[in-house]
C-alpha cells in the first residue's frame, strides 16, 4: 500500500508531547521517522508499567542513539542530516547551534531541508528567545481567565500546545509540497502562543473586533449565559451536565419546550428576542428546574429522539468504549508485548489510499541503530562497530 | 514571493466553522478557493450578528476572517443544473471539502464515486460529526461533540461544572486536523498522480484536544478523567497563584534549585527553612502545605511586582493576561499572528487573527476578508468554466444560480 509520506524521512528531535507527537502524524502516513535519543542517556528514573505515553507519541519511529556532543557523533549527525528531509525541534536556538543543528548549518549540508521548530512565541519579536512551555503561552493568550464560573481560579486547558501539534505536521507536509514542485526547502515555525490563540477562535477575533466588552474579559456565570439554548449547561437529576447548541431558537422552540416541558406559546418565551434577551434569565431559572427533572440518560434520548444539537457531558470513560471510536480506529486496541490488550488514541484523519498504519510500538533507545548507520549512511560494519564500542552510538 | 499552494484550486462547500477554517488555511498559503452557496442566505455564518450577547460590531468578523482570500459562487445545488455547474467546476479543481452530511451530499449526486467519475485526481474530503464510519445520525457542534470527548468533565476545580474550551475552540481544532490531511493527500498525489477520500470529523479531531490525558485515562489511570484541584498539584512550583492583581503561573521543575529561586523571589522563609520541603519528594508529599505557602506570599503582591522578583531570580512565570493584554501584545503582531486588513463592510482597516503558521520562503498572506455571496459566479463561469453568456442566462433561467 503506497502512503501518502513514502519518500520522506524525518530527523526528530522532539522532546515535548506536542512536537513527538507532530513527527509522529508524518509517521502514521508513511514517513520514516528516526528520532535521536542523546547519549550519554538521561539516568533519569521511568515509573513502572506500561509507557503509554511513548507508544502514542513516538510510534512508528525508529531510535538512533548517539552521543553527538563528540566529533565522532557530530561526523554521523552531519553524515544523517545530509539524507533526511525534515527535522523537526522544539530545542533553544543556543542548544541547537551548539549541537551544529542550527539550521543556517544544516541547510549548507541539505539545502533544500525543511526544518520545523516549535517555538514558545514565535521566531521574532522581544519574546522569541522564551522556552516553548504551553502554560506560559496559554497565560499570555487571554483565554484563561474567561473558562471557569465567576470567582474560580483561571483554567489551563492544555488544548494549545494539540493545536501546536498538528500545525506544526501541516506547516511541515505543506513545504514538502512546495519543494516537491520546487526543489526549495525552508524554515516552518509555529509557537504556543501562535497555537493558543488559534485554539480562542472566536473570543479573541470578537475582542480585536470590538475592542471592549465586559463579558469577554470575565466568566459568565452559566446562570446568565447570552442564549439559554446555546453554549449552556444544566445539572440533571443524577448529577450529569447537559449541555445545548441550538444558536437558532426559532426553529428548535416549538419542539424543545414540549420536550422540557414548557408550554410553547408561554408568553414570556414566545420569540427568539424574548428567549434571549427580555426573559432571558427566567428562561434559563426554567430550564434549570426542567432538566432536574429527569436523568442524563433520560435527556440523551430524548435529544437523540428530536435530533437537537445537544448531549450530555461524559467522561474519558465514554469514549474509551464508543463503538463509532473504535469502528473509526480514534481509539485503537493493541497487543502490547509485555503489557497484553491495552488501548492507546489512534487516528484522527481517515484516508482511502493511505491507511495510517500501526507497523510499530515506540523504539528502545538505540534500537534501529544499526539499521540507520548501515541502510541510510552506507557504514560498514567494522565501522559501526568501531562507533560501539566507542560508545559513540548505542 | 512564491506562494506554497500555487495552482492548486479548492472547492469549499462547507457552513459555519470548522470546513470554513480548514479551507482558510488552504487559501492564506495560495490556494485558489472557491467557495458554494445556497443563493437563499449563503453560508449560516453569514447570519452570526452577536457574539455573548455583544453585537459583533459593525462588520461580521466571525464569517468574513474564516472566509477570507475566497471568493464566492451562488449556485443552487439542489438543481440539477447546478449540479452541472458544480461538476464543471470539479474537473478543473484539486480538492473538494465539505462538512455537510454525507447523506445531504449524495442527495445533491455529489459522493465520492460521482466527483471521483468525473476527476479522478480529486481530492475529495469531508468533515463528519463523528467518523467516516460511524452510524451515529445526530448533528453535531463544536461544544456538543467536546462533551462527549471527556475533555470538559476533567477541567476546572472539583465540584465545579464541566468546562468548555472556549467558543469555536473545537472547530478550530477540527479545522487545521482536515487542513493537515488534505496536505497529505495533495503531496501523495502529486508523486502519484491519484486523488483520494479523506475525512477528519470533529469527534475524531477533539479526541486529541486532551491527549495527553486520555491516553493517561486509557493505560489505566482513572483519576486523569476528573478535575483537579489547584491545590493538590503534585509539584506546587508549577502551578497558578493569585496575586493582589493578576493571577501568576510558575512554571518551574520541581529542582532543589529551581525550589531556592522561587523561595527568594518570594522572600519566603518559610519554604525554604522548612524540612518538609528540602527535596524533591519531600515537596511532592507535602504539596498542599507548600501550595499554602507559597499562595501567602504570592497575596501579599500585585502581580508586577511579583513577576519583577521573578525576573530578578531568574525565575520562569507569567501573568494570566486577559483578551485586552493580549490584542495589545507586541509579539502577536511582529510574528502577524494578528494582522491588519482592509474591510469594505464598514470602509476601514480592521484587525483580524493572522497567520500562526509560519513558512520561511512561502508565507501566508491575507489578501482579502471574506466574499459577498456569490460575487463571483458570473465571472467564474464565464472565465474558468468557459460558459457562453446565453448559457449563463440559461442557467438563471433555470434558478441554478442566482
Amino acid at each position: 500500500m503506497s502512503r501518502a509520506l513514502d519518500d520522506v524521512i524525518v530527523l526528530d528531535l522532539g522532546r515535548q508531547f506536542c512536537t513527538a507527537l507532530s513527527a509522529a502524524f508524518l509517521a502514521d502516513f508513511g514517513a520514516r521517522v528516526i528520532r535521536l535519543d542523546p547519549l550519554p542517556a538521561n539516568a533519569e528514573p521511568r515509573p513502572a508499567g506500561w509507557n503509554h505515553e511513548a507508544d502514542l507519541i513516538h510510534r512508528n519511529k525508529e531510535s538512533l542513539a548517539l552521543d553527538f556532543r563528540r566529533d565522532q557523533g557530530r561526523a554521523v549527525l552531519t553524515d544523517l542530516l545530509a539524507k533526511v528531509d525534515v527535522v523537526v525541534t522544539d530545542w533553544q536556538r543556543d542548544e541547537l547551534a551548539a549541537a551544529g543543528l542550527a539550521y543556517e548549518r544544516v541547510r549548507t549540508i541539505r539545502p533544500d531541508i525543511v526544518y520545523g521548530r516549535l517555538s514558545g512565541f514565535g521566531p521574532l519579536g522581544p519574546d522569541a528567545a522564551l522556552p516553548p512551555i504551553d502554560e506560559l503561552a496559554a497565560a499570555r493568550t487571554g483565554m484563561m481567565p474567561i473558562l471557569p464560573q465567576p470567582g474560580q481560579p483561571p483554567v489551563y486547558t492544555g488544548s494549545g500546545a494539540m493545536h501546536a501539534s498538528v500545525m506544526m505536521a501541516f506547516g511541515i507536509v505543506m513545504a514538502l509540497f512546495h519543494r516537491l514542485e520546487t526543489g526549495e526547502g525552508q524554515e516552518v515555525d509555529v509557537s504556543l502562543f501562535g497555537a493558543n490563540m488559534y485554539g480562542a477562535a472566536l473570543d479573541l477575533q470578537a475582542f480585536l473586533a470590538i475592542g471592549k466588552g465586559d463579558r469577554l474579559l470575565n466568566p459568565i456565570s452559566r446562570l446568565d449565559v447570552s442564549n439559554p439554548m446555546s453554549g449552556s449547561l444544566y445539572p440533571s437529576a443524577d448529577g450529569r451536565w447537559v449541555t445545548l447548541t441550538m444558536p437558532d431558537t426559532d426553529r428548535w422552540w416549538p419542539v424543545f419546550s414540549k420536550m422540557v416541558g414548557l408550554a410553547t406559546d408561554d408568553p414570556r418565551f414566545d420569540t427568539h428576542d424574548k428567549r434571549t434577551e427580555s426573559h432571558r434569565l427566567e428562561l434559563i431559572e426554567a430550564l434549570e428546574q426542567a432538566f432536574q427533572r429527569h436523568p442524563g440518560a433520560y435527556w440523551r434520548q430524548a435529544f437523540m429522539d428530536n435530533q437537537m444539537s445537544a448531549d450530555v457531558i461524559e467522561q474519558f470513560d465514554y469514549p474509551a468504549s464508543d463503538p463509532q471510536v473504535g469502528a473509526n480506529r480514534y481509539i485503537l486496541e493493541l497487543d502490547h508485548p509485555s503489557f497484553g490488550k491495552v488501548k492507546s488514541l489512534g487516528f484522527p484523519i481517515f484516508m482511502s489510499d493511505s491507511t495510517a498504519r500501526l507497523e510499530r510500538l515506540a523504539p528502545c533507545s538505540g534500537q534501529h541503530g544499526g539499521q540507520v548507520l548501515h541502510e541510510l549512511l552506507g557504514y560498514s560494519a567494522e565501522t559501526i562497530h568501531q562507533l560501539t564500542a566507542a560508545g559513540v552510538v548505542a | 514571493m512564491s506562494k506554497a499552494l500555487e495552482g492548486i484550486r479548492v472547492v469549499d462547500l462547507t457552513v459555519w466553522f470548522q470546513g470554513p477554517v480548514a479551507a482558510q488555511h488552504l487559501a492564506d498559503f495560495g490556494a485558489d478557493v472557491i467557495k458554494i452557496e445556497r443563493p437563499q442566505g449563503g453560508d449560516q455564518g453569514r447570519g452570526v450578528r452577536s457574539i455573548k450577547s455583544l453585537e459583533v460590531g459593525d462588520w461580521n468578523q466571525y464569517f468574513l476572517v474564516i472566509n477570507r482570500n475566497k471568493k464566492s459562487m451562488a449556485i443552487d445545488l439542489k438543481k440539477a443544473a447546478g449540479q452541472e455547474i458544480l461538476y464543471r467546476l470539479v474537473e478543473k479543481s484539486d480538492v473538494f471539502l465539505s462538512n455537510l452530511s454525507m447523506d445531504l451530499l449524495a442527495s445533491w449526486n455529489l459522493s465520492y464515486a460521482k466527483l471521483a467519475s468525473i476527476n479522478p485526481r480529486l481530492v475529495y474530503a469531508t468533515n463528519t460529526g463523528y467518523g467516516r464510519f460511524s452510524t451515529a445520525s445526530k448533528p453535531s457542534f463544536d461544544m456538543t461533540v467536546q462533551a462527549l470527548t471527556g475533555a470538559m468533565a476533567r477541567l476546572g476545580e472539583p465540584g465545579q461544572p464541566p468546562i468548555y474550551m472556549g467558543m469555536g475552540s473545537g472547530d478550530a481544532f477540527g479545522g487545521i486536523m482536515s487542513a493537515l490531511g488534505i496536505m497529505l493527500a495533495l503531496y501523495q498525489r502529486r508523486r502519484t498522480g491519484k486523488g483520494q477520500y479523506l475525512d477528519a470529523s470533529l469527534y475524531g479531531a477533539q479526541l486529541y484536544l486532551a491527549a495527553p490525558y486520555l491516553q493517561s485515562f486509557l493505560a489505566g489511570h482513572r483519576e486523569s478523567a476528573l478535575q483537579q484541584s489547584r491545590k493538590q498539584v503534585v509539584n506546587p512550583l508549577w502551578n497558578l497563584y493569585p496575586t493582589r492583581g493578576k493571577w501568576v503561573y510558575l512554571c518551574e521543575p520541581n529542582r532543589d534549585d529551581r525550589h531556592a529561586a522561587v523561595g527568594r523571589a518570594l522572600a519566603a522563609e518559610a519554604m525554604l527553612q522548612d524540612g518538609r520541603f528540602k527535596d524533591a519528594a519531600g515537596r511532592a508529599t507535602h504539596n498542599e502545605a507548600l501550595i499554602e505557602i507559597i499562595e501567602n506570599a504570592t497575596r501579599q503582591r500585585g502581580h508586577e511586582e511579583l513577576m519583577a522578583a521573578c525576573n530578578r531570580e531568574g525565575v520562569i512565570a507569567s501573568p494570566i493576561n486577559n483578551l485586552a493584554d493580549v490584542i495589545r501584545d507586541e509579539q502577536a503582531w511582529r510574528n502577524r499572528y494578528f494582522m491588519k486588513t482592509y474591510c469594505e463592510e464598514v470602509d476601514r482597516e480592521v484587525d483580524v487573527r493572522g497567520m500562526p503558521v509560519t513558512l520561511s520562503k512561502t508565507p501566508g498572506e491575507l489578501r482579502c476578508l471574506g466574499p459577498q455571496l456569490g460575487q463571483d459566479t458570473e465571472l467564474l463561469m464565464m472565465e474558468l468554466l468557459e460558459y457562453q453568456w446565453e448559457e449563463i442566462e440559461a442557467m438563471k433561467a433555470k434558478g441554478a444560480i442566482p
